[in-house]
């Protein structure tokens, strides 16, 4: 199979965010980046489908400060080539994003192999909604599922059988022709783990290509305007004494709301 | 009288005498050879060195066995034992050569009346010594002490060789009429409770007697590397290649970079690590001290040395003709399961009372290294490895917010990396971000202060020093954050390094180095102790206990620091009640070698916290239990609430003890003044 990660690095939340001076992107100061969740179960699902029916894992990551690390990393855990795409001053929106990383497989792979399965997170936190499995899909103009929790390829190869997940714990099951593109919520098995021995010496036998990225014009549409911290609105009441008490006071509370 | 100058079946003695020699000889030779030929199958290990050392740690251990003495119904027997087997052992060789060889001018051993009064006492003092051993294996065996038939029969082939020695010399006494002497006491006394004897009976019942000593010595040589006493044998070298600085230093010495991958096949765990089931003698003392086997969890530090050896021999020498061929099992999955290498807390009771000196902890480590490099570790510990590669702490957290607790206190402190200092206050990750420790290391912080004591922190540049980690089995994970904080370090300029956590301190001293020398490291409790000694912090004690004191496995066993905590107590007026166990037999609170970071499995019976809080508890007037090490803090105020007895037992840090008494000191006296 051929196997493509698409990896975005996103800023790392453990760190201190702020507003940066033009009130409408991060502050760099404190910035760290470093991968999403999904992204981590997506390069799983990837060494999983690899494990299980053979080819080869192709990771391609717009550059970022720490991606190499990331890169690494998972050319230890298994994936076989590594492709960065630099000249990005600043991340740039999705849709541009999409764009690049489209450009950058049709210029690998033209037209697509056959079993090529394209794979990204299903959401990332500057991308809730999950745009660049879209865009993506648009790109190619092949098929796409999203929030994706198992794959399973049928048809030597022809055919993915992938498991959606909804709200209220519903799955789907949805069969999709390859080419596609899943966004991943989560991989079958969690992301495993990698020792430093063995990315050390990924570090010196693998190597990353670096591409220039083709980053066409954003195109018209949504506007970031203005960017700010949450602010409190209100706090939780601690209802505190022994049950007897604390009952009574939670009747009196949903009383006052007329909630009972 | 010759014992060799018969005729046995027409064949003469002497010539059946070198055909059981040499039979005898050449089977345990054979063994030896193929035993030794499977150890240099093992990876080498450099156990040549500091010869000196070695040779007083053999004399020492081997000679006088005071390890043996850790337990008392077996000590005096086992070393009175030793020492007939080893004079018994020497006078066979002895008789043998007389024997084999009569052109070497030399009586036979018992012809010379000094030895043959040493062969009678300890003849008695041995039977005496297997009287005891055999009745604590019938009727009073302690847990986990391997009772095996192979066991018994050793005793009965020594008890032979005992009786066989003193009846010979009462039937040669009885042949040669010879009188009652004090050179022979005991053959003496059966001479003349056998004087019924006629001579002619006597004289080829002492014959006899010789040769039913020398065949069960000889038939002993053939059995013994076959059997479990082969301890006998290997133990005398095992503890003479002993390595001192393990388990506090895990370095591996001139380490290929394969062997920190660990050990997937009997053939890449090192020479030594495999002699050690040839040293075991299946006592269980290490099992009997296992704070995780008596919690419950599926580990015994026996088995994982004996496993090595049964699956050493089994796969190879002793291997079934059938089983030829058949894939060999893999060391973890077939030989140890998962659970029993994670359940280790490293805290080296096992190794602390091995009487044979065995290296349990580097082997399990070297275990959990392999199962590192294939990934398969659980969960949370990969989400705590993942912290430490990223953020250089386990807790997860920026590494900014490291030094919060000196803000958030308003507290000044020195940054070590900016201005000198004497002391370089490595703190930690517990002390560091732990919201239940925050304020103690606050207090420890004034205390220093106090004390004028001129100190800084590294701030955000300190890392985890990596101890847990390298004990989990992450070496690659380990050079990484100890190259981290040594390059951190040599931009610092300090004389000395204090930490209050044991773990730190350990791998701090003996696992880092700069410029092939140590740093110079000292833990909390010396530092206060030297503190209160040279008079710098003014202390005036608001209670006087009693208090009782947990040994931290890494400050105490590891680094025998047991007396500058308990002087600080004693400064500190608190009259201290020692729980049961405690300096070296400590018991450990179950969190270290990374447990701390694991979940419990379901069918622990009690958690080694708990046991210890309830050995605490059940000391009359204690309830004050005091730590020196972070992880304690954690660990056991969870087991005051688990077991019940919050409000009896308060767990406290030494530190706080310290600030109440300096604040006390420092208050101006209420009262006085009015």
């Amino acid at each position: 199979m051929n196997i493509v990660v698409l990896l975005k690095m996103v800023p790392d939340t453990v760190e201190e965010l702020n507003v940066g001076a033009d009130g409408r992107s991060l502050d760099a100061e404190f910035l760290r980046y470093k991968l999403g969740d999904p992204d981590e179960h997506a390069i799983e699902q990837a060494l999983l489908l690899k494990e299980k029916h053979g080819g080869t894992v192709t990771l391609v990551a717009l550059d970022a400060p720490e991606v190499d690390d990331v890169l690494f990393t998972a050319l230890a855990k298994g994936a076989d080539r590594a492709i960065k795409l630099t000249g990005a001053e600043s991340p740039p929106g999705t849709p541009v994003l999409a764009q690049a990383v489209a450009a950058c497989v049709r210029g690998v792979w033209n037209p697509l192999p056959a079993d090529t399965l394209i794979l990204c997170g299903s959401y990332a936190i500057d991308d809730l909604e999950g745009e660049l499995a879209p865009w993506l899909a648009t790109a190619f103009e092949i098929p796409l599922a999203m929030v994706v929790a198992g794959v399973q390829i049928e048809d030597g190869g022809r055919k993915a059988v992938v498991t959606r997940e909804f709200f209220g714990g519903l799955r789907g099951e949805f069969e999709l022709d390859l080419p596609a593109i899943l966004g991943i919520q989560s991989a079958e098995k969690p992301p495993r783990y990698v020792p430093i021995a063995k990315v050390r010496a990924a570090m010196k036998s693998a190597r990353i290509d670096s591409q220039a990225a083709e980053l066409p014009e954003p195109p018209a549409g949504l506007e970031l305007g203005r960017m700010a911290k949450p602010e409190a609105a209100g706090h939780a009441q601690m209802l505190e004494g022994d049950p007897d008490k604390v009952a009574d006071q939670i009747i009196e509370v949903l009383a006052q709301q007329s909630l009972i | 009288m010759d014992p060799v100058q018969i005729s046995l079946l027409g064949v003469p003695g002497r010539a059946v005498l070198w055909a059981l020699a040499i039979a005898a000889f050449g089977v345990f030779g054979w063994r030896i050879y193929q035993l030794v030929g499977l150890l240099r199958q093992g990876r080498f290990e450099n156990r040549f060195d500091r010869l000196g050392w070695r040779v007083g740690h053999f004399l020492r251990n081997v000679l006088l066995q005071p390890r043996i003495f850790n337990e008392r119904s077996i000590g005096l027997p086992h070393f009175l034992i030793f020492w007939g087997f080893v004079l018994y052992a020497g006078c066979f060789n002895w008789g043998l050569i007389r024997g084999l060889l009569p052109f070497v001018p030399i009586p036979y051993p018992d012809e010379v009346p000094v030895v043959r009064l040493f062969l009678e006492l300890f003849a008695v003092l041995v039977l005496a010594g297997l009287g005891v051993a055999l009745a604590r294996r019938l009727f009073f065996p302690p847990k986990y002490l391997h009772l095996s038939f192979d066991a018994n029969l050793i005793l009965f082939l020594i008890a032979v060789l005992m009786l066989s020695n003193l009846f010979g010399s009462a039937f040669t006494q009885v042949a040669e009429g010879s009188p009652a002497t004090g050179w022979a006491p005991f053959g003496s006394l059966l001479a003349a409770a056998l004087s019924g004897v006629s001579k002619g009976a006597a004289h080829s019942l002492a014959i006899a007697m010789w040769w039913l000593h020398m065949i069960v010595v000889l038939g002993f040589l053939v059995y013994l590397p076959y059997s479990k006493h082969l301890h006998l044998l290997a133990s005398p070298f095992n503890v003479f290649f002993n390595n001192p600085e393990l388990p506090a230093d895990l370095t591996l010495p001139g380490a290929p970079a394969e062997i920190s991958a660990g050990a997937s096949r009997w053939q890449e765990l090192t020479w030594k690590q495999l002699f050690g089931g040839f040293s075991c003698a299946e006592c269980g003392r290490c099992d009997r001290s296992c704070p995780a086997a008596a919690a419950g969890f599926p580990l015994q530090p026996q088995q994982i040395i004996q496993k090595v050896k049964q699956h050493l021999l089994a796969t190879t020498i002793d291997q079934p003709r059938s089983a030829a061929g058949s894939p060999a099992p893999s060391l973890i999955g077939d030989v140890f399961t998962e659970g029993e290498i994670w359940a280790c807390t490293t805290c080296m009771a096992c190794m602390n009372c091995c009487a044979v000196w065995n290296e349990q902890v580097p082997l399990i480590v070297t275990l959990r290294r392999h199962l590192v490099s294939q990934g398969q570790v659980e969960r949370t510990v990969q989400d705590m490895l993942a912290n430490l590669t990223r953020y250089g702490n386990s807790f997860g957290k920026s590494d900014r917010m490291r030094a919060k607790w000196v803000q958030s206190g308003g507290l000044k402190i020195k940054d070590a990396r900016k201005e000198p200092v004497e002391y370089l206050w490595f703190v930690g990750d517990y002390a560091s971000f732990d919201p239940r420790l925050e304020e103690i290391t606050r207090k420890t912080a004034r205390v220093f202060q106090a004390a004028s004591l001129d100190f800084g922190l590294l701030f955000e540049g300190e890392r985890n020093a990596g101890n847990d980690v390298r004990r989990v089995g992450e070496e690659g994970l380990f050079e990484l954050l100890r190259d981290r904080n040594l390059q951190t370090l040599a931009k610092a300029r300090f004389q000395k390094i204090v930490t209050t956590d044991p773990h730190t301190y350990n791998t701090l001293k003996h696992e880092y180095r700069v410029d092939g020398r140590p740093l110079e490291v000292v833990h909390y409790t010396e530092l206060l102790d030297q503190l209160i000694r040279d008079g710098r912090l003014p202390l005036k004690p608001r209670s006087n206990g009693p208090v009782t004191y947990h040994d931290p496995c890494y400050l105490g066993r590891y680094n025998r620091i047991y007396d500058p905590p308990r002087r600080v107590l004693a400064a500190l007026g608190l009259e201290l009640r020692e729980m049961p166990r405690h300096r070296d037999t400590s018991y450990c609170c179950g969190a270290g070698g990374g447990r701390i970071w694991m979940e419990d499995t379901a069918d622990v019976k009690e958690r080694p916290a708990e046991n210890r809080i309830r050995e605490a508890a059940a000391l009359e007037g204690v309830r004050t239990f005091v730590v020196a090490c972070p992880k304690d803090i954690a660990m056991f105020r969870d087991a005051v609430k688990t077991t019940g007895q919050e409000g009896r037992i308060a767990v406290q840090d030494i530190a706080e003890l310290v600030w109440d008494a300096v604040e006390n000191a420092m208050t101006p006296a209420k009262g006085a003044t009015a």
